[in-house]
């Protein structure tokens, strides 16, 4: 048993070293120049230039065709080089779909693998490599415009050999191949990312579609979208998968003493960074007559400033991946903006009385609440108990409102 | 003096002039036109450098206001660009891209949160000129942009109106205001299967008859009736729109039922109620537990020293059952009172079915892990901390009592782990003892109580 797990391992790491060495010498100097992966580019790119002055290597290619119009002689934008592509739909009797990137006759240096759905759904040529599984091994060529490809690096490392980078991946634009040299007085990196953003966006728009056709399967997202969720605890509103909600309806919570710990989530009907580009999100609490709003108080002074902290993750979610509390007693945590409230409201808090606190989710840019993006109410109850609402806000030393107020006062 | 005087006022003078002077891109945007512009990209080096191609630019007024501006990147890329706030933009927004115009070019830059620019592109009008560095050309639109953010509250308070204003135009077309109704009802979204502490979420709705027979209905019945119509005054459960829970006291469900009431603002006359005899049928669980041996400092408000502290004791309860009849079918029910002798307090008022499992948990808590030895001096490891022991558990039933499901986990906790030695010469720290099981008698006597 010892034997066969020292030899898995061996031949692991040999194929290992193998795959980034073959990878190392397959690359070849124009594409590593594009890639910016050795440090000879810049002299490689120039000898390449000179060559191909000389005279076209691949216009042979030319004379082949593919029903996807791709094969041919291709010129690279940053040294001019001419290299050669071939789509290859079948080999050995099998569908392939791969793009086969030469640098010389006789084997191709490079063959990426074609992700079919996109083409399929959305008559996008894209095709992606790894080379072993760090980020920095990764290749893509998207077809901005006929002819012309836009090579790609992204800032993921592998997950699956099979798949490129997910979506929300940055993708940087590092080099273009035309077939037409004069394709280049059109198509610059700057413009060829901006094509690859466009196309990556239909993609994002058509997975979040499908996204949210699979959220809508599970009740909880059903039913609360447009709407916060409350609960006893964080880990009540938690789950481990991206748009996979699993939390139970059951732990939701409508009614809590004041001073106890609420958590709450709120659910998106589109992600923030659709609806609202380039916003984050914002929080406002309304209880008896009185509001606080977390970004006015973070620009109110330099307390709030470093204790407010922005909200600008999980624009590209339909909900908070981790919920936020008013107040959490198990490990002393809480809102400075629902302190601020509990503060301003406390001459109006009557043991035994309940009430409405509403929070609001915002589209929050510029300064200014855009739109609401979800609301909730849970109703806190001030308990008779003395140990409870009263102990736990107004203790002197450790309540939550002498703290805020200490912390004003200083 | 009055020179510093006169320098202070001018340069008052000159921020209030230099603020008025303040454009928003409506009219700054009067002295552009549609057409091709000349590009500089900035480079690698943070300059910038001329494109060989125009973009041609489109720009969409609808009267005095421009609507869009749509940039055609190489002239084969469309961004449409659209008015942050369209009464007085500062900007043109594409996806996180801005475009803002002054004096002879627009600008093309990212925004961060820290109200920072960074210029992508400059895009100069025909006939325009543009000389200025990178640095500058941020530094410029950012403080334009941020500026005119300032002049931006009338605008803003406007489209904050005709937002308003739609809402109100949709509540008004929605709500029983001026409207001859007939009657409300409420509606259950769905029957519960169950209806009692802590069983799951009831969602309800509210539906108005108009005196004309068409209907107007609360969103979660798929219309958009306001809430705020309503006043709502429920009984046995949280006083919420859309969805209650159960009270967890049975105190206050006096019925044995839940009741949904709400009544017509505008409409008093008009009022629907929905009752929910209660199920009594999820089981509950009372953890009574004593604490860890680490929190003792912490629970009982006693400074303590060093580890291997014992844990706390199961709560000592006092449980009181009560056989009742449901006031609305007539089942057989228990009465259950829980008093907590630790804290001196009730701590739980349930009803349940004879047949709805109830656990206590009153076990006493673990003890803490010993310190390991720390160095030649003390060698050894100390001893685990006693485990707390179980609580003693008093369950008192009035002979009213048939049948009742009561699981009592009383149990001593567990005695802390001893620490390990430093070296060779010291030894390990001994687990320490198992608290000791707590008592659970129970005694059939009359009881009262008064819920």
């Amino acid at each position: 048993m010892k034997k066969q797990t020292v030899l898995t391992a061996l031949l692991s790491l040999f194929l290992i070293v193998g795959i980034s060495n073959t990878a190392e010498a397959q690359l070849g100097k124009k594409a590593k120049a594009a890639l910016g992966l050795s440090k000879k580019a810049k002299k490689n790119s120039s000898s390449a230039k000179s060559k191909s002055k000389g005279g076209a290597k691949f216009s042979e290619f030319n004379n082949e065709t593919d029903e996807l119009g791709i094969t041919g002689e291709y010129f690279g934008y940053t040294d001019q080089a001419a290299v050669g592509l071939k789509f290859v739909k079948e080999a050995d009797g099998k569908i392939v779909d791969e793009l086969h990137y030469y640098e010389k006759k006789g084997t191709p240096s490079l063959k990426l693998k074609m992700k079919e759905s996109y083409f399929r759904k959305h008559q996008i040529k894209m095709f992606f490599v790894w080379r072993s599984a760090s980020a920095s091994s990764y290749v893509e060529m998207m077809e901005v415009a006929p002819g012309v490809f836009a090579i790609l690096t992204g800032d993921r490392s592998l997950n699956e050999y099979d798949q490129p980078i997910p979506l929300d991946a940055k993708r940087t634009v590092v080099d273009l191949g035309a077939k037409n040299k004069a394709d280049f007085e059109t198509w610059d990196i700057e413009t060829a990312q901006a094509k690859v953003d466009m196309l990556v966006g239909t993609l994002k728009g058509a997975a979040g579609d499908k996204a949210k056709k699979q959220l809508m399967k599970y009740d909880v997202y059903k039913n609360h979208v447009g709407k916060i969720a409350f609960a006893k605890g964080t880990n009540y509103l938690r789950n481990q998968k991206r748009n996979q909600p699993t939390e139970k309806e059951a732990n939701f919570i409508t009614k809590q003493i004041l001073g106890e710990t609420v958590a709450y989530k709120p659910y998106f009907d589109q992600p923030l960074e659709q609806t609202h580009p380039g916003a984050w999100f914002n929080v406002t609490y309304e209880m008896a007559g009185e509001t606080t709003d977390r970004e006015a108080l973070r620009k109110s002074s330099s307390i709030f400033g470093k204790n407010i902290p922005q909200i600008d993750d999980d624009q590209d979610l339909f909900y908070w991946f981790y919920p936020k509390v008013t107040i959490n007693t198990s490990n002393n945590v809480a809102d400075y903006a629902f302190l601020e409230l509990l503060r301003l409201t406390q001459d109006k808090l009557t043991m035994g009385k309940t009430y409405d606190l509403k929070v609001t989710v915002w589209a929050y840019k510029d300064g200014a609440n855009i739109d609401p993006v979800a609301t909730g109410t849970i109703q806190l109850e001030y308990s008779t108990d003395e140990n409870k609402t009263k102990k736990r806000l107004f203790e002197p030393v450790q309540g939550w409102v002498s703290k805020i107020e200490t912390v004003l006062d200083e | 003096m009055k020179n510093v005087f006169n320098f202070v006022f001018l340069l008052v003078c000159f921020g209030i002039f230099s603020a008025e002077a303040q454009e928003s891109q409506n009219t700054i945007l009067t002295n552009f036109q549609t057409g091709d512009y000349t590009v500089y990209k900035v480079n690698a080096k943070n300059k910038f450098e001329k494109v060989k191609k125009t973009w041609p630019v489109a720009i969409t007024k609808t009267g005095d206001q421009v609507s869009e501006v749509l940039v055609k990147r190489s002239g084969i890329l469309d961004e449409t660009f659209k008015p942050d706030v369209p009464g007085y933009p500062a900007y043109f927004a594409y996806k996180t891209f801005r475009l803002t115009f002054i004096k002879d070019h627009a600008v093309y830059y990212e925004w961060n949160g820290k109200q920072q620019a960074k210029t992508k592109y400059v895009l100069v009008k025909p006939g325009g000129n543009f000389s200025s560095n990178w640095e500058d050309t941020n530094t410029k639109v950012a403080k334009y942009a941020t500026t005119t953010f300032k002049n931006q509250t009338d605008a803003r308070a406007n489209v904050k109106v005709a937002k308003a204003e739609m809402a109100e135009a949709e509540r008004q077309a929605n709500s029983l205001d001026g409207k001859s109704v007939a009657k409300i009802a409420i509606e259950l979204v769905a029957t519960p299967a169950k209806v009692a502490h802590f069983s799951e979420a009831i969602d309800y709705g509210i539906v108005a008859t108009l005196k004309d027979g068409s209907q107007l209905k609360t969103n979660n019945l798929g219309g958009k009736l306001p809430w705020e119509d309503f006043k709502l005054s429920h009984v046995g459960c949280s006083n919420t729109s859309e969805r209650v829970k159960v009270d967890e006291d049975a105190s206050k469900i006096p019925n044995d039922e839940v009741v949904l009431h709400a009544s017509s603002i505008s409409h008093p006359s008009l009022s629907a109620k929905k009752a929910l005899a209660t199920t009594n049928n999820v089981s509950v669980q009372v953890n009574r537990n004593g604490f860890y041996g680490a929190d003792r400092a912490r629970a009982t408000n006693t400074a303590t020293f060093g580890a291997s502290q014992r844990g706390g004791n199961g709560h000592t309860l006092v449980i009181k059952v009560k056989g009742v009849k449901h006031k609305q079918t007539g089942a057989s029910l228990n009465k259950i009172e829980i008093y907590d002798e630790y804290e001196q307090k009730t701590v739980a008022k349930y009803k349940l079915s004879p047949s709805t499992e109830l656990i206590i948990n009153a076990n006493g808590g673990n003890g803490q892990w010993g310190s390991d030895g720390s160095s030649n001096t003390y060698p050894n490891g100390d001893r685990g901390g006693a485990g707390g022991n179980g609580g003693n558990v008093t369950i008192i039933k009035d002979p009213s009592v048939s049948e009742i499901k009561l699981t009592v986990n009383n149990n001593g906790g567990k005695g802390g782990k001893g620490g390990k030695r430093y070296n060779i010469n010291g030894t390990a720290g001994a687990t320490g003892e198992t608290g000791s099981k707590g008592t659970t008698v129970t005694k059939t006597n009359s009881v009262t109580l008064n819920f």
